[in-house]
């Protein structure tokens, strides 16, 4: 009979305790990407400077998409990075920001004095960030020059990220020239 | 023998006056039929269309089933954050441009994943999710069971009313009712 109590006890605590141990294991924030690997979403998006950017003419270039907005400390931080890494890589790679539920005011007065290396975009009614599957900024995606996205980051994005994936894609062809100073360590906090 | 059909042509009738097709269409042939109707010319009636609110409740109901990705654990149909309210203006206007709430659906799928709805459906991993609930409380059930069948000799024995064996006298107590006699 205490065989038996055991059992059953067992069949229902480590169930349990297996589920548990894989919800703590993970963000709980954290939203599963389930576009890894899939063509990159369409988008023609108006800019900061009142240019439209649209996402098929990029096409033959690695791209960088970063949703970001004012409101968000941790974007700040991470602007630093991507600017800096906008100039490092140069022509090579485009870098676009989309601004994520943010007002256009508070991003050209935050935008005023900074660098400015690539362009920002504004997302009305976040179609681009729905289409993406954002819950949350900042989140980054890394595409190839074949319009697939390799790989999204939700979080701010590190320097050996970049690297490890932007350096291999630009290494294909002749290396960055811009002489310009290289990503700034430890940006992220 | 012709009143057993009556319910099936008046079915078919309802039917007919309801099917989203030009109403000139539809009624002259039926009216031609019956043979009562005058032959003249049917002035166009505005298709059933579902109504604004209708289509509202579709909306709502879809909504419900998606999970806002900034909230915790909220619909996006009763959330208030701009983003919920985002996609749910994006939830009405796929339904207004004719997609089915299983596209839409699947849409937020294809983005989010499975993770987006809020009621996964059952069908592979997600089984677990609809088995394991029963099949613990079925196994808590056993459990208990097996537990009272446990006691309940336990209780038994304590309500039996047969003589229990008599107890040795205490001798401190002995002692001291031999000093109250004296």
């Amino acid at each position: 009979m205490r065989w038996r109590s055991a059992l059953l006890g067992a069949l229902v605590v480590v169930p349990l305790l297996v589920v548990l141990a894989l919800g703590f294991g993970q963000d709980p924030h954290a939203v599963p990407s389930v576009l890894q690997g899939r063509a990159a979403p369409h988008f023609a998006l108006q800019s900061l400077a009142g240019t439209t950017i649209d996402l098929d003419t990029l096409r033959g270039k690695p791209v960088v998409i970063n949703f970001w907005a004012t409101w968000c400390y941790p974007c700040k931080a991470e602007h630093d990075l991507l600017q800096d890494a906008a100039m490092h890589y140069g022509d090579k790679v485009q870098f676009l920001g989309v601004i994520y539920q943010d007002r256009e005011t508070n991003v050209r007065q935050y935008m005023h004095g900074r660098p400015d290396h690539y362009p920002q975009l504004f997302d009305p009614g976040s179609r681009v960030a729905i289409d993406y599957g954002v819950a949350g900024v900042p989140e980054s995606y890394l595409i190839t020059a074949q319009g697939t996205i390799a790989y999204k980051h939700a979080g701010v994005l590190t320097p050996q990220l970049l690297h490890q994936y932007l350096d291999a894609w630009t290494a294909q062809g002749s290396q960055p020239t811009d002489a310009a100073k290289p990503l700034r360590e430890g940006t992220a906090p | 023998m012709m009143g057993a059909h009556i319910p099936y042509v008046l079915t078919a009738l309802l039917a007919t006056a309801t099917q989203a097709t030009p109403p000139v269409q539809s009624t002259a042939p039926a009216a031609a039929a019956v043979g009562s109707a005058p032959q003249m010319a049917v002035p166009p009636v505005a298709l059933p269309t579902p109504s604004g609110r209708d289509q509202d409740d579709v909306a709502f109901n879809i909504g419900k089933q998606l999970r806002c990705p900034v909230c915790q654990g909220m619909p996006i149909a009763e959330s208030p954050a701009t983003m919920a309210q985002d996609m749910m203006r994006l939830v009405r206007e796929k339904l207004a441009a004719g997609q089915s709430p299983e596209e839409i659906n699947q849409y937020f799928i294809n983005r989010y994943g499975e993770w987006v709805m809020l009621k996964p459906e059952a069908r592979g991993f997600n089984w677990l999710v609809w088995l394991l609930p029963p099949l613990s409380l079925g196994l808590c059930a056993l459990w208990a069971l097996s537990y009272v069948g446990r006691k309940r000799p336990g209780l038994a024995a304590t309500a039996d009313p047969s003589p229990v064996a008599p107890q040795p006298p205490d001798p401190y107590l002995a002692a001291i009712r031999r000093e109250v006699e004296r």
